[in-house]
């Protein structure tokens, strides 16, 4: 007896609220055009941060998204995440005709309510019993996917994953597993943080993970350069809507691709530096490749972590070599434009990876000039570089040791 | 000094207003919260506690669901002000 034909992972919406822009293509523009998204932030420069600058998302209406009522009882982070699950709702144009109960909510986030926990220790700490009425809701780190489920009625399994900067990567991977497992025919699936804040940066900057080029904050994330030192601290959300391949295909639902592959690990030797030689996260890589059936030979680029730390990137690079051999497909980090949006980041990488594995271009690196992984990696700098349309990997990294990998498949792509 | 009913009114309303984010020109005596508005608990707690700042006194949420309109509930709070008093 064959095995069973294994259930299939459309992706039929997306929704990204991110400093690279407020639509996938909008994202992808500014990516594609290598300039970065790092400024100057007032705030900071006002609290005298130890960093500066950040990425931040660029102002834009909220009123059609979320009510005032709802605003005032959710922070930043829940705000962008709502946002950017409205797109990718709308974008998928899911029948209203689904069972509630088979749709569900899965999302990532590494800092959640920690910077609106912070804000009230600041402004009540002399008054504890005077905090607001909404503190616990409006911090509890489920509070992005409770809102997302209660606003379209979701009542699927709705689940929120922390696995640092990870999360997002880890939410769409876990989401796609229900899919396949038959638990749930539609999920919106995705990551979001907005912790840029004088303590945020100050936990960050203290360990030294954070770039300090407060004079030149464009050129302070430079994955894979020589010249990098850290990461730039940035904000937003990323969401797909993902749906049984047959299901979405029998809707006559427009299909962007497929989570083709999925892998989870964990280094189990630092709390924050990566394993140096890469063997763990290199597994995780090879792990999700064969999740989705492929080779190293079938995937046409990678979407790296690349956080323009140190040590990340260098881990990162070994890992690449050791799971693709002398033969690695190029290599991009769009970090070097968004910066890090921690949980949100996997989320918005996975949207990009995919639009440009479609339109067969990797972005290239922004602020990029050399570095040591060039002697062994393809890595993309200077001008996009033109693939043949074919699967992404797009790796996330987190805190804590927490590998996630994807495979992103085109549905263009016939293998 | 006393409030006037009215100026208790306007208060109320304004501590409604800014909890369900609308004008405090929509909230009247006749308003009825939980029907046309479907207020929640923690956000009749939230008017609650903003009205406690503003007026000093101590209200508790019981009272404000007690109330079936907003006039119910402002009636009770010059009730509560009156016996301070």
């Amino acid at each position: 007896m064959s095995a069973p034909e294994r259930t299939r992972v459309a992706i039929t919406g997306m929704g990204v609220k991110s400093p690279a822009g407020n639509s996938v293509d909008e994202a992808y523009t500014t990516i594609m055009s290598a300039k970065s998204a790092a400024t100057t932030v007032d705030e900071l420069v006002a609290e005298n941060a130890p960093v500066r600058f950040a990425c931040m998302v660029p102002d834009f209406p909220m009123d059609g998204y979320v009510s005032l009522r709802e605003r005032r009882q959710i922070d930043r982070g829940t705000q962008l995440a709502l946002c950017a699950a409205a797109d990718a709702v709308r974008d998928a144009d899911l029948p209203t005709t689904l069972p509630a109960e088979r749709v569900g909510v899965h999302l990532g986030t590494g800092i959640g309510g920690l910077t609106s926990m912070e804000a009230t220790a600041l402004n009540h700490g002399d008054d504890p019993a005077g905090i607001p009425v909404h503190t616990v809701p409006r911090t509890m780190a489920n509070s992005a996917a409770a809102r997302v489920a209660m606003r379209y009625g979701f009542q699927g399994s709705c689940t929120t994953y922390a696995t640092a900067c990870a999360s997002g990567t880890t939410a769409i991977g876990e989401a796609a597993r229900r899919i396949r497992y038959g638990e749930l025919d539609a999920v919106v699936a995705g990551g979001f943080d907005s912790a840029i804040t004088t303590i945020m940066v100050a936990g960050f900057a203290r360990m030294r993970a954070l770039s300090t080029r407060n004079d030149a904050p464009w050129s302070a994330s430079r994955p894979f350069d020589a010249e990098r030192d850290g990461f730039v601290l940035a904000e937003g959300a990323a969401m797909m809507v993902l749906e049984r391949w047959d299901a979405a295909a029998a809707r006559g639902a427009r299909i962007y691709g497929e989570v083709a592959g999925y892998a989870a690990n964990a280094d189990a030797f630092n709390i924050v530096a990566p394993l140096a030689d890469g063997a763990v996260a290199a597994r995780c890589m090879a792990l999700a490749i064969a999740d989705a059936g492929l080779g190293p030979a079938d995937i046409g680029h990678i979407n790296a972590h690349g956080t323009s730390t140190r040590s990340n990137d260098s881990a990162e690079a070994a890992a690449i070599s050791r799971c693709f051999g002398a033969t690695a497909p190029p290599v991009t980090s769009v970090k070097g434009v968004t910066g890090h949006l921690i949980g949100g980041s996997g989320a918005l990488e996975a949207c990009v990876a995919l639009v440009c594995a479609e339109r067969g271009v990797v972005p290239p690196v922004a602020n990029l000039a050399d570095g040591d992984e060039f002697d062994f990696l393809d890595i993309v700098t200077g001008v996009p570089r033109a693939v043949p349309t074919a699967p992404a990997l797009s790796n996330s990294f987190g805190f804590g040791g927490q590998n996630a990998c994807l495979v992103l498949t085109p549905a263009l792509w016939n293998s | 000094m006393e409030l006037t009913r009215q100026e208790l009114a306007r208060t109320a309303q304004a501590a409604i207003a800014e909890v369900l984010g609308t004008d405090p020109g929509a909230i009247n005596d006749h308003t009825d919260l939980q029907a046309e508005y479907d207020i929640d608990s923690l956000e009749l707690m939230a008017v609650g506690a903003q009205l406690e700042r503003t007026l000093d006194i101590q209200i508790e949420v019981e009272d404000l669901l007690k109330a079936e309109t907003v006039g119910q509930a402002i009636d009770m709070l010059a009730d509560r002000l009156a016996t301070r008093a």
